[in-house]
């Protein structure tokens, strides 16, 4: 987080339960003025459950929420000065577009131009055309649509804060992609604090400046998406940043190990020291590896037969058995092409330890 | 084998299939709707106190109904179903709510405990509030041992009539109002209170116009139901009341008049068929259902 920047909403030992259940368990993070803050977990990871508490449908348990410094825990949602697009949008279907769109407002008390004038240019602002859009039905929209018009009603509501459970999963992927360039855009043109919930890390890596990984209603890390690509603090934070390889390795003293593949071991080669017993898990990602060629070396190398190849446009895919039941992910340029049997390999320096 | 196409001797097409399907519905409606309904509408235009349907239409028992005071009983029958109607809207909607969105296991007891009180017959259970508010009776009398209060008779007035007719026809909004309120998603719910709406604001411009399907069938279903209410002003209101369904059972016992009890049954569902249809168009049940924008 930018440490100039004022916290606007501060969590500090959050805590859910219900009943027995601990959902949120003392989760505490900032999130600053003007940052896009997205809290990514699998589904029962709390992240929910805190996306509630923090838009006021839900009370802690224990800990405080603040708002500006200012303690907001009782304040119900029509109280709090921040909004939340639901993932099923939760648009008002008896209601045209402009009328959803002027819902804040005419709750507000705002008089029939002003309304009008502000639905005009929210929609404009989301490149919904507002002569062809403003008296169309919402149900009769398209999913994209219906996206765009549930972020001009909460823009209407001009929040300071606006949260975001995942809104845009059940669209398809170009979509999706092309949706969340233009939240990011908006975020930076209006100027406005964005909290983002979802359980696509890829997602969350694409417009966040800052991202939070739950798991099991814990914060596992917190940090700039480079930062967490760069140094996953543990497996399941590898795990959940999409396809890379983790071995299941054994130290067996100095720089050292073995990978248990279920079938055989292999003896392997560490980035560093570890002690002996130790049951640790190595992230390779798909780029690292490489296949060798004759009389080349590197850190390690198995013995590996070609299973599968998938082209991904420039790079090709392929999934290699080391022994069956046992396979691994390479990533490679459409050159480097490779079949049959081969000897794949990979560097220390792109191995890393980490905790399971 | 030959390659020549078998000769259908008969199929099934699928309109036939679709005809045939419908037709035991269709003759129903037509000899247990359309007919008896006909004859009713044939015999107001008989000339008065016959029993013949083959005499040459006249308009004389309008005339006798225009002339005579049977306008009141109208007014009472209109009355009092928009009373009834008007009071279950107020009690059923908050127990609807409950029942569709807060009680779990509690809205399978209520709505067995309300469907298993239509298994006794109506006329038993008013009989059943006469004995309760009769001089004397289950309040009378408990008034009197324990407080030694002597009140008369709490029947047979205006309020028990009405008193009667909600607790008679209750089911008939309520399910309907429940069906209603779930229809209203909670994130819509929740969206608007999030938006900075107030609970009435919630209830006003989302819960009531999105639950308005079950509130208009529940309501018509109520209206049409107690428009032709008999039991509940004769037995609870005893002659205080004369609703224009006893009426019509009047012309057709007592005074033997058919012809006349025709016309006032023709003319009274032609004026419940205005009424009803007036609500439908001032509420368009598609508008309602969220197919068509609002304005």
């Amino acid at each position: 987080m930018d440490e100039s920047a004022a916290p606007i909403l501060e969590v500090a030992g959050v805590t859910k339960r219900f009943g027995k259940f601990t959902a949120v368990n003392d989760v505490s993070f900032q999130i600053a003025d003007g940052e896009f803050f997205t809290l990514v977990g699998p589904s029962g990871s709390g992240k929910t459950t805190l996306l509630r508490m923090l838009v006021g449908m839900e009370k802690p348990t224990e800990g405080a929420l603040k708002i500006r410094g200012q303690t907001v825990n009782d304040l119900p949602p029509n109280k709090r000065p921040t909004c939340m697009v639901f993932q099923s949008l939760a648009l008002f279907p008896h209601m045209t577009v402009g009328k959803n769109v002027e819902f804040p407002l005419t709750i507000r008390g705002a008089g029939e131009s002003e309304r009008r004038t502000r639905a005009w240019e929210l929609l404009k602002l989301l490149h919904l055309d507002p002569n062809r859009y403003y008296n169309k039905n919402v149900t009769q929209c398209s999913g994209g649509e219906r996206q765009r018009v549930a972020l001009a009603r909460a823009l209407a509501y001009d929040p300071d804060i606006l949260f975001f459970d995942e809104p845009l999963s059940a669209l398809d992927a170009r979509l999706r992609k092309m949706l969340q360039k233009e939240l990011k855009d908006i975020q930076r043109s209006t100027k406005k604090t964005f909290c983002y919930v979802t359980h696509s890390l890829e997602e969350a890596m694409v417009m966040s400046d800052r991202v939070a990984i739950l798991r099991a209603g814990v914060i596992e890390q917190i940090g700039r998406p480079d930062e967490i690509y760069a140094a996953p603090k543990n497996a399941f934070v590898a795990e959940f940043m999409g396809e890379v390889n983790l071995l299941d390795i054994t130290a067996a003293g100095g720089a050292t190990a073995n990978w248990d593949t279920g079938r055989k071991t292999y003896p392997l080669n560490l980035p560093a020291p570890l002690e002996p017993g130790a049951a640790r898990k190595l992230l390779i990602r798909p780029e690292s590896l490489r296949f060798l060629k004759e009389g080349e070396t590197a850190g390690n190398a198995v013995p590996v037969k070609i299973l599968n190849e998938f082209s991904l446009g420039s790079r090709i895919q392929y999934h290699v058995e080391v022994v069956p039941g046992c396979t691994l992910t390479v990533e490679r340029l459409r050159e480097e092409r490779a079949s049959g049997e081969a000897l794949l390999g990979w560097e220390l320096a792109d191995s890393q330890i980490l905790e399971s | 084998m030959s390659d020549k196409q078998p000769k259908k001797k008969f199929s099934f097409g699928p309109g036939l299939v679709g005809a045939l399907s419908a037709s035991p519905f269709a003759l129903l409606m037509l000899f247990g709707f359309v007919a008896p309904l006909l004859c009713v509408v044939w015999f107001g235009l008989m000339p008065p106190k016959t029993f013949e349907l083959l005499q040459a239409p006249t308009l004389e028992n309008y005339r006798t109904i225009f002339e005579q005071t049977y306008f009141k009983s109208i007014m009472w029958s209109l009355g009092l179903a928009a009373v009834t109607v008007v009071i279950l809207l107020a009690v059923c909607y908050p127990l609807a709510f409950a029942m569709a969105k807060i009680f779990r296991s509690g809205t399978a007891f209520i709505t067995y405990a309300i469907a298993t009180s239509l298994f006794v017959s109506e006329n038993i259970r008013l009989f059943g509030w006469v004995i309760g508010f009769m001089k004397k009776g289950v309040v009378g009398g408990l008034l009197e041992t324990w407080f030694g209060l002597q009140i008369d008779s709490l029947l047979y007035n205006v309020p028990v009539i009405v008193l009667g007719m909600c607790y008679v026809y209750l089911p008939f909004m309520l399910f309907p109002l429940v069906l209603g309120v779930n229809m209203v998603p909670d994130q819509v719910r929740e969206a608007a209170f999030d938006l900075g709406a107030s609970r009435w604001q919630v209830f006003r411009k989302i819960d009531l116009p999105l639950s308005m399907p079950g509130v208009m069938i529940g309501s018509l279903l109520v209206f049409v139901l107690s428009v032709g209410a008999i039991s509940e002003a004769k037995i609870l209101g005893g002659q205080k009341v004369v609703t224009i369904a006893s009426d019509i059972e009047s012309e057709f016992t007592y005074a033997q008049n058919w012809p006349l009890g025709s016309a006032l049954s023709t003319l009274f569902i032609v004026l419940t068929t205005i009424v009803v249809f007036l609500a439908l168009a001032r509420f368009d049940l598609e508008k309602l259902l969220g197919k068509k924008p609002s304005e």
